[in-house]
């Protein structure tokens, strides 16, 4: 355990080094904010509800999905690819060391990071734009919303983790990597929630792994959806764990069993 | 005690092929071809505990791949090996506490990071006790010179004191088998050597089992007793370097200088000229025969001075790997020609072998 205690300081510190592509990741992550602030208070206007949501019920999603991003999708998988083709990945692989145990010490230290510095950025945004929040009813809520965003990480994890594998296969891996990022950034809600989409995409999105990234957490925390449709959701999320930790362990195991260990 | 054993170990590795320019690289996203290289071909050899062993070969004779089954990287295709009694592709956490690899090219060191974050980390890898790492890292920091380079970014250190960061973090756990692959590579030559006096003397120390490869034949001949020549996946020699010597090479070389000129017509006539320049020039006469030559010789040319020697052992495995024939004695006249022709054929054998 100690030794992934040393990998995620190691890490932390690492992080630190890197000021300006942190700084650059920030400021990206503050335009997102502002875009979206200004994007939804021009469509609101003075209407009081839009698409069944209230104004601070969206306010509270677009500032939610600002900090469970940072939580759910911060990862450092772009370094298992490069790690993976450029073979550094050896290095680690000859020590008495697991590799996943090391990469999520690793996707660790990124979310404390990312996820600090989001809510930083939500504070003041709440603060400097007065922007209203709309604050859950219940106390089960909480509980249902901790739960529901603790098997959204794994999931991710194991998402992004078993495509990071094709990096054993094709040097261009990249590639796939940007693509899936870009479409679970859309399927999951980062960029609207997702009943701006006709129904039977949003249906499909909620069947498949995607939306129960961030648009079901965030669903969760504004109350919006009933007791059994959390059940429901939460299963969902359970069957796609499995379903998706089955295909990573396969995918990594036949990885490691082709691994040429580059330039050989 | 055998600390390493390998029985018929082949490797063979799947390569996809691409056909020249745009219309290659459209063929070939629709019909990828394959090519199977046999990197290694049923090896067999047996290294005891506390030996020092140096592989030798060109670029891409499968030296490294050697390394990559022993450390447990690569699954052998086919074959047996053990190492200290391990399979090494299971990766047993037990296995690897007891061996460690340097790869010349890749570093296990955090770039960005001083080298002593990564030695911490090793330590938590390893589950080293605090006072035996203490102990051992400054025991390294001393005798690889590291004090002022542990504190550094890896990423500002020149290659030869990157190595010798990467060696110290290797040998934190104190490995009973340690494979190195080009461990001097980038080294001045003042540090190449205090590096193999290293490497010596952790071997003698610890009766560590090392296994090394190396392009540099000054490491091989400091380090190594017994060396293995690969070549094209194949185990071409395994024994004693010096017995390397006598196995491939029936001639010596003889190095003359005369108070004339020598002439090439005249020299041709006592062996196969290697070099001649004005008044001193270099041959290469058949074991047995030099004595007499040296008698036809001293009656032939007013010699000043005169030496006998092995030829070098870098010329001796040049002539190894590109199968030239040991009958050297090239009696035809175009001396120069031929010589040059043995070069250009070494250089594209060494080409073929390259490229992948």
């Amino acid at each position: 355990m100690q030794k992934y205690l040393s990998v995620f300081f190691l890490s932390l510190e690492q992080e630190l080094y890197h000021r300006a592509s942190f700084l650059m990741d920030r400021a990206r992550s503050i335009t997102i904010l502002i875009a979206f602030y200004a994007f939804w208070s021009t469509i609101f206007q003075d209407r009081a509800t839009l698409l069944g949501y209230t104004k601070s019920q969206m306010f509270t999603y677009v500032l939610g999905m600002n900090v469970l991003r940072a939580l759910v999708f911060s990862d450092k998988t772009w370094e298992i690819i490069r790690e993976i083709n450029t073979g550094k990945i050896s290095a680690y692989l000859i020590r008495p060391i697991s590799y996943v145990g090391y990469s999520i010490s690793r996707d660790l230290s990124d979310k404390v990071m990312s996820l600090s510095s989001a809510i930083l950025e939500v504070l003041l945004a709440i603060l400097v734009l007065a922007i209203p929040l709309y604050v859950p009813q219940h106390g089960a809520t909480f509980l249902a919303f901790i739960i529901c965003v603790s098997l959204a990480i794994l999931l991710y994890f194991l998402m992004s983790y078993a495509v990071s594998a094709l990096a054993f296969w094709t040097a261009e891996s990249a590639g796939p990597r940007f693509c899936f990022e870009l479409f679970l950034e859309f399927a999951a809600g980062a960029f609207f929630p997702l009943d701006v989409l006709p129904t039977y995409l949003r249906k499909l999105f909620e069947a498949l792994p995607f939306a129960s990234l961030l648009f079901f957490p965030l669903n969760i925390l504004l109350e919006r959806i009933s007791p059994s449709q959390i059940l429901k959701g939460l299963l969902i999320q359970l069957v796609w764990i499995f379903i998706f930790a089955f295909i990573t362990r396969t995918l990594w195991k036949k990885g490691l069993e082709s691994y040429g260990a580059e330039g050989g | 005690m055998i600390a390493i054993q390998t029985e018929n170990l082949s490797k063979q590795f799947k390569i996809s092929l691409k056909k020249p320019g745009l219309k290659g690289a459209i063929h070939s996203f629709f019909n990828k071809e394959y090519k199977i290289v046999h990197a290694l071909k049923n090896i067999s050899f047996q290294i005891n505990r506390g030996e020092l062993v140096g592989f030798l070969g060109p670029n891409g004779a499968g030296k490294t791949t050697t390394l990559k089954l022993l450390s447990g990287l690569l699954y052998p295709t086919s074959g047996k090996m053990t190492i200290l009694g391990y399979v090494p592709f299971k990766r047993e956490e037990l296995f690897l506490k007891k061996f460690s690899m340097v790869m010349g090219q890749r570093t296990q060191l955090w770039w960005d990071l001083p080298a002593r974050e990564t030695f911490a980390l090793n330590q938590k890898i390893y589950e080293i006790p605090e006072i035996v790492f203490k102990k051992r890292k400054e025991e390294l920091i001393e005798i690889l010179e590291l004090k002022e380079l542990v504190d550094v970014p890896v990423k500002k250190l020149s290659l030869g004191e990157r190595m010798k960061a990467e060696l110290a973090c290797a040998l934190l756990h104190e490995p009973e088998i340690l494979l190195l692959d080009e461990p001097t590579l980038g080294l001045d030559l003042l540090m190449q050597k205090k590096l193999r006096h290293f490497i010596l003397e952790y071997n003698k120390r610890t009766e560590s089992t090392i296994v090394l490869t190396s392009h540099n034949m000054s490491d091989v001949e400091e380090l190594c007793k017994r060396v293995m020549i690969v070549n094209e996946g194949q185990l071409l020699y395994d024994g004693e370097l010096e017995k390397i010597v006598e196995h491939y090479t029936p001639e010596k070389l003889v190095t003359l200088s005369s108070s004339k000129t020598i002439e090439p017509e005249l020299l041709k006539k006592f062996g196969r000229m290697v070099s001649i320049n004005g008044t001193t020039a270099k041959i290469e006469v058949a074991r047995k025969e030099v004595a007499s030559t040296i008698q036809k010789l001293f009656n032939a040319i007013p010699l000043i001075d005169l030496s006998i020697e092995e030829l070098p052992i870098e010329e001796i495995i040049r002539r190894v790997f590109s199968k030239i024939p040991s009958q050297l004695v090239i009696q035809e006249t175009n001396m120069e020609e031929s010589l040059n022709k043995e070069e250009t054929e070494t250089k594209k054998n060494l080409g073929e072998r390259l490229s992948p």
